[in-house]
């Protein structure tokens, strides 16, 4: 098996930018850690889930459709080399094969694959979690993998391209560090994970009234953090700029939590309320997507908790929802 | 990557370039225009199908071809002036460009409507959809039984498609009627007055050859569908055509959903019984 000690990580990363575009998570001068490139600031692959998601590296929060001038359209190019983008968590890499799904079945959709094809994509699990806790292994749905054991990370590579790009790293011997993960994961059952398994068979049983909706609705305010935070909302509104000679035609992220998101030009609005638009947050997730896609699509990544001001995350009303009608 | 219309490998979200043949008043609020892709190809689409329509600066908006695929020079569509698109588009005439992408949606399901009698049923603005379809039963009447087409408008200013109407009513192949909800004082009127559920009671109809398609604005659906359930059509008999916030028309921007389903792919058009547990979906 291949390693890195801690040291060895800025350098390797920045080694494979003659190679590849690489994003990796950087702590800020003023403590935020999140996605950039080597040398903007010191890596931080400790402390868990990165606060923005990860898949924002290939689905920009607002990234241009086409530049339109009198020569014709242009599109946005593929980046010049792939991107390689290390930092996801085995939730955020649950969260990019679903919308890896989403994006590609029935009309593919060419924006977010000349970002995503050919793209690498680096787990990162073990003893790195939030004061050292451990975090599951992703065990697939990445490239490679940096398993942090306490004293090295060790790499382990899931394709044929991670593989070529951790060839020249030194070997150790096996210590049985990934099977004791393995196993530690297996016995711990995490609650949140139960709350919104459960949550979901109460809301397709019908067992939640719209006067719970409502209730929850009203504690929100409509910021939106939760789909911008959320790894697979992946809604989008589109914007013309204008500027002298040529129209930029972008999309940007959008969220279902705001009054317009569905209201139509006869102002008919089928999210008209907040319990509804409330509803649609959760329900989507937890009934709507199993019904069309056969999962879940929350994969219980916790950055819509950690965001929302008011204390209304999928997990806080996932336990209310469980505790009133889990029941009856 | 997707194919364009002109055929050469675009983004899917590029639209191709489309010309204005022609311009016309329907009513003060809503404009018809005839058009055609500048590459000369057909659009392709089928009665019930959308475009995204695209004016540079003005984002884009799905707008319903309003005409048959049988008559394939050109395609048309019947625009309302609501907002900052569809009044830049009213401000365009003959010989300006606009952009397109689509056709787009699932269409009315011909292979089975075919061989029934049809009740074409539309309020407003949904007779733009529907007058596809309609078109389509022009030209093509020995595939299909008894052609009844319901129309209603708020008021006499507000009919859309007045030639065509004049058509379809001295037509030995349709059997036509429609209504306005109020004539405004002093307006010269001859037609009925009443919603549109008011046509339905008098209909002889048999439950059992025939499908009704209905269009309209959604005040319209659920009472209508009770008068044709009370004329014992089965849901499996009643298709409708949902309008929603569309943003992108391919499935992916979100705006469009009805509980699972995204009513830019597996509509606008729906059979009733696919739809009438679905919450919001009427
Ligand atoms: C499948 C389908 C077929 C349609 N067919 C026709 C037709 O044949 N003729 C016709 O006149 N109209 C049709 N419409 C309605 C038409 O799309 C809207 O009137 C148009 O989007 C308004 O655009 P705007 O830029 O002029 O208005 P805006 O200035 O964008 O907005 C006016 C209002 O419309 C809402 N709105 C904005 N964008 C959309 C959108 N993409 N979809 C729905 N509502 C939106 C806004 O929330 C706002 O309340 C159809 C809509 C759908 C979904
Ligand atoms: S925990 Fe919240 S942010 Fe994370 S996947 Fe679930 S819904 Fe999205
Ligand atoms: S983060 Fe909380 S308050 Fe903000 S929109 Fe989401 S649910 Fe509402
Ligand atoms: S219009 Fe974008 S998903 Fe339907």
């Amino acid at each position: 098996m291949k390693y890195l000690s801690n040291e060895q990580i800025p350098d390797f990363f920045s080694s494979l930018q003659a190679t590849h575009e690489v994003r990796l998570p950087i702590m800020l001068p003023d403590g935020t850690r999140c996605l950039g490139h080597p040398g903007d600031g010191t890596v931080a692959l400790f402390g868990g889930a990165l606060p923005a998601k990860p898949t924002a590296a290939f689905f920009p929060h607002e990234g241009p459709v086409f530049v339109a001038a009198s020569e014709g359209f242009t599109e946005p190019s593929a980046p010049e080399k792939p991107l390689l983008v290390v930092g996801f968590t085995s939730r955020d890499l649950a969260c990019l094969r679903f919308i890896d799904r989403f994006f590609a079945e029935g009309w593919r959709d060419d924006i977010y694959f000349r970002n995503r094809q050919g793209a690498l994509v680096v787990g990162v699990s073990g003893y790195c979690g939030p004061g050292g806790a451990s975090l599951a292994l992703a065990d697939g749905d990445c490239d490679f993998e940096l398993v942090w054991d306490r004293t090295r990370w060790l790499v382990v590579s899931h394709t044929g391209a991670g593989s070529a790009i951790v060839e020249g790293l030194a070997e150790t011997v096996s210590d049985g560090t990934l099977e004791r993960l393995r196993k530690e994961m297996a016995v711990y059952e995490d609650e949140n994970e139960k709350a919104i398994r459960r949550a979901s068979e109460l809301i397709r049983a019908d067992r939640v009234p719209d006067t719970f909706w409502s209730e929850i609705g009203d504690r929100c305010i409509a910021c939106t953090g939760c789909n911008l935070a959320c790894p697979t909302c992946t809604c989008f509104g589109v914007q013309d700029w204008r500027y002298a000679g040529r129209v930029k035609r972008s999309r940007m992220w959008d969220s279902c939590q705001l009054d317009g998101f569905m209201r139509e030009a006869s102002g008919h609005n089928p999210l008209g309320t907040e319990g509804l638009r409330t509803r649609r947050r959760i329900h989507h997730k937890l009934a709507a997507d199993p019904d069309r896609w056969g999962e879940i699509s929350c994969f219980v990544c916790g950055r819509c908790d950690a965001v929302c001001p008011t204390g209304i995350g999928i997990f806080a009303v996932a336990r209310e929802l469980i505790e009133r009608f889990g029941n009856i | 990557m997707s194919s364009s219309a002109d055929g050469t490998t675009a983004s899917l979200y590029v639209p191709v370039d489309c010309e204005i043949i022609a311009v016309s008043d329907l009513t003060p609020h809503e404009k018809l225009f005839r058009l055609r892709l500048k590459n000369g190809a057909p659009l392709g689409h089928l009665p019930g199908q959308f475009v995204q329509v695209s004016l540079l600066g003005w984002e884009e908006a799905p707008i319903s071809v309003a005409s048959s695929p049988t008559r394939t020079d050109y395609f048309e569509m019947g625009i309302r002036r609501t907002g900052s698109l569809t009044s830049a588009m009213h401000e365009l005439t003959a010989g300006d460009l606009i952009g397109v992408r689509g056709p787009f949606g699932r269409p009315f399901e011909l292979p089975k409507l075919r061989g029934h009698d049809l009740l074409l049923i539309s309020g407003g603005c949904g007779l733009a959809p529907l007058r596809s379809l309609i078109h389509y039963c022009e030209d093509r009447p020995e595939e299909f039984g008894a052609l009844t087409i319901l129309y209603g408008a708020k008021s006499p200013g507000d009919v859309l498609f007045k030639d065509d109407f004049a058509l379809w009513e001295t037509s030995a192949r349709f059997a036509c009627s429609r209504t306005v909800d109020q004539v405004p004082e002093g307006d010269c009127y001859s037609g009925g007055v009443g919603l549109i559920t008011s046509l339905i009671p008098p209909l002889e109809i048999d439950p059992h050859r025939t499908v009704a398609v209905l269009v309209g604005p959604p005040v319209m659906y659920r009472a209508v569908i009770a008068e044709l359930k009370k004329k014992g059509l089965s849901s499996d008999r009643i298709v409708v055509s949902l309008e929603r916030h569309m943003r992108c028309g391919v499935g992916k921007c979100g705006h469009c959903t009805i509980e699972h389903l995204y009513c830019c792919q597996d509509g606008p058009v729906f059979w009733l019984n696919e739809i009438e547990h679905l919450r919001g979906a009427l």
